[in-house]
């Protein structure tokens, strides 16, 4: 038995024990805890590309936690799986990559961006916790701890955004994003009891196998969907997203970017695997779409006329997150017809599954770009930016990178993502793909704005003393830089292994639901 | 790893791209290298033309502030801005009411 088998353990046990032993390491200085920041952070980066390369070789991962066997699902005499249970199928492994990368990339950038202020060895605590949630909430097999995941990344990043406590607008913005989150999480736990009433089981594999469409059913769905999707951004329930993005520390705002993919993520759990077999009405996919419509259009369209950097890329990311609701909303409507699947819905969904690793790099890059403006200059307001280019070539050349990128400038990859949503939605209806089209337009003239007044421009006397930021910084900034080339470059290679696998296994609801029994009758599992 | 990928409807192939990108920037590069090279450096031939006025010291008094990029458009766009913007209102407790309220029309479309 390879040792392989306990990754998806590995993968919540590493950040977590980085969290505990953080304010330990406060004790051997800064070093120790910098090296403890970024070591966690690599193991955990490791384990999840090992996760998501065994998964793409063995197939659906199942780990049972606190049972008699780690592959035991379903022990002899139940007939249900009643454990913690850890399901990675393609598209969790795709995530939880993801996820690790954005994460290690606002570690590295951390180590120079916050060396300025004191009590960070919280900020690593909080941090670890955070992405142990966000890894949590995407290889959960049970709703339970679903919610349970969701509540410790919210908590852990309620903690990060009002980490500069002494800027009253960060205190505000974590009060908001407490607020309603938590108000979504407790619908989230609502729903769970509701499912739990009626079935007598939170397994999601379970309830997707015996799931009927009843009224019980319905509200629970209802209740997931609307709270997931204001977990991830979706207009109008977007408010706190601007003020929380903006106000984080950079690197936070980079995790977090992956930690709204993870409720993205839950939300098409639900949709797609616990209740796809419902789909055949189009009330639900529509609902979707038209929240993608309005969070493309409605975010870019608040994005152009702001001022401030962060405030700016944040209510890009309500734009975007736009994208992949209009992609999986789409594929969604298809998934009851086989013809309609592989006439639009399948490229639909790979054109929002792409747009998931593209968002998370650009965005990611986005952030810290911003992040590396403000620590070079103090400066949030574009109105007092101007000529940093010839100080900050090296940052100018990645915020170009990431910048080219999310206005889907041939040949960068943020233009194939959406060219298959283009061209996938125009088959449903013209004036989606318009919407879309019109949005990337706008998101040129944004970053053509940031762009222009921060880093062209004569030199402003008042920057003249203005470096380019620190090694470490660059460093975090180019591991997403590289991603987002490589992506670029390689289009095929990411479509045929990071893209498509994931796709199919989000539509094959019945091998997510086979995984967990047969894993309990073979004791196969990972 | 070199293919095209497929749409369905159409392909990409970012190899054609880059590869126009660099026909692009050899043909701007010969244009450029066909500009007067007696060009001299320090002297008037340097100086930017700011309106016949003297041109200020310090850029601050030259640039262009992000406030006033795409003055027309958000212009034109008043009546839909004047909208958007109000609809943002920064209180919390009207990001609790949004979400409760697209929850309630969620589940009035699909119980109903």
């Amino acid at each position: 038995m390879s040792w392989q088998v306990h990754l998806p353990a590995l993968l919540l046990a590493v950040p977590l024990l980085g969290a505990f032993l953080a304010p330990l390491t406060a004790l051997g200085g800064k070093g120790l805890r910098n090296t403890w920041f970024v070591l966690v952070s690599a193991a955990f980066t490791m384990i999840a590309f090992l996760l998501w390369t065994r998964v793409g070789s063995t197939g659906t991962a199942i780990y049972v936690m606190g049972g008699q066997g780690w592959n035991l699902a379903l022990p002899s005499g139940m007939s249900i799986p009643v454990r913690i249970l850890m399901e990675i199928d393609a598209f969790s492994a795709f995530m939880v990559l993801l996820s690790a990368v954005a994460a290690l990339a606002g570690a590295v950038f951390s180590i120079a961006y916050m060396d300025r202020f004191s009590g960070l060895e919280k900020f690593v605590a909080l941090y670890f916790l955070m992405v142990t949630g966000m890894f949590g909430m995407e290889i959960t097999g049970d709703f339970f701890n679903f919610f349970v995941f969701l509540e410790i990344s919210s908590v852990a990043s309620f903690g990060l955004v009002a980490f500069w406590r002494d800027r009253g607008e960060a205190l505000e913005a974590a009060f908001k994003y407490m607020l309603v989150s938590t108000l979504g999480a407790l619908m989230v736990l609502v729903a769970v009891a509701f499912l739990y009433s009626k079935y007598n089981v939170v397994n999601m594999a379970t309830l997707g196998k015996v799931i009927e469409w009843g009224i019980v059913e319905k509200t629970a769905l209802v209740l997931f969907l609307t709270a997931l999707a204001m977990k991830c951004g979706a207009v109008p329930m977007h408010m706190w997203m601007p003020d929380a993005y903006a106000e984080a520390p950079a690197g936070v705002t980079c995790a977090l970017i992956a930690v709204s993919q993870a409720s993205l993520y839950g939300l098409f759990r639900v949709t797609y695997t616990i209740f796809g077999a419902f789909m055949g009405s189009p009330v639900i996919p529509w609902v979707i779409i038209v929240l993608g419509v309005l969070s493309m259009f409605i975010g870019v369209s608040m994005a152009v006329i702001q001022k401030e950097v962060g405030r700016l890329i944040a209510y890009h990311s309500v734009s975007q997150v736009g994208y992949m609701l209009l992609g999986f909303g789409v594929g969604l409507l298809a998934l009851s017809d086989a013809r309609a699947m592989a006439e639009y819905g399948f490229t639909a969904l790979k054109g929002g599954v792409y747009h998931i690793v593209n968002y998370t790099m650009y965005k990611g890059l986005l952030f810290l770009s911003a992040g590396a403006l403000y620590y070079a200059t103090g400066c949030r307001n574009l109105n007092d930016m101007g000529g940093l280019g010839r100080k900050m070539p090296k940052t100018m050349a990645l915020f170009m990178i990431a910048a080219a990128a999310i206005a889907g400038l041939p040949p960068f990859n943020g233009f194939v993502s959406k060219l298959f949503l283009y061209e996938s939605t125009f088959a449903v209806h013209p004036i989606l793909a318009v919407f879309a089209m019109v949005t990337s337009v706008l998101t040129l003239a944004s970053f053509v704005k940031i762009f222009q007044t921060a880093f062209l421009g004569p030199a402003l006397q008042k920057f003249e003393g203005v470096r380019e930021v620190p090694g470490t910084m660059l460093l975090g900034m180019s591991v997403l830089g590289v991603a987002i080339l490589a992506l670029s470059l390689f289009p095929t290679w990411s479509v045929n292994h990071l893209v498509e696998p994931a796709a199919k296994a989000l539509v094959d609801q019945a091998s997510y639901i086979g995984a967990v029994f047969s894993a309990s009758v073979t004791g196969g599992g990972l | 790893m070199w293919d095209q990928i497929l749409t369905g409807f159409g392909y990409w192939d970012v190899y054609a791209w880059i590869s126009f990108f660099l026909v692009a920037g050899g043909m701007v590069y010969l244009i450029r290298s066909l500009g007067r090279k007696d060009y001299k450096q320090g002297s008037d031939q340097d100086e930017i033309f700011f309106g016949s006025n003297p041109v200020p010291e310090d850029g601050e008094d030259l640039k262009v502030p992000a406030s006033s990029a795409y003055w027309g458009y958000t212009q034109a766009l008043k009546p839909f801005y004047d909208v958007l913007v109000g609809f943002h209102t920064g209180v919390a407790t009207d990001y609790a009411g949004w979400y409760i309220l697209v929850t309630a029309l969620v589940a009035l479309l699909i119980l109903l």
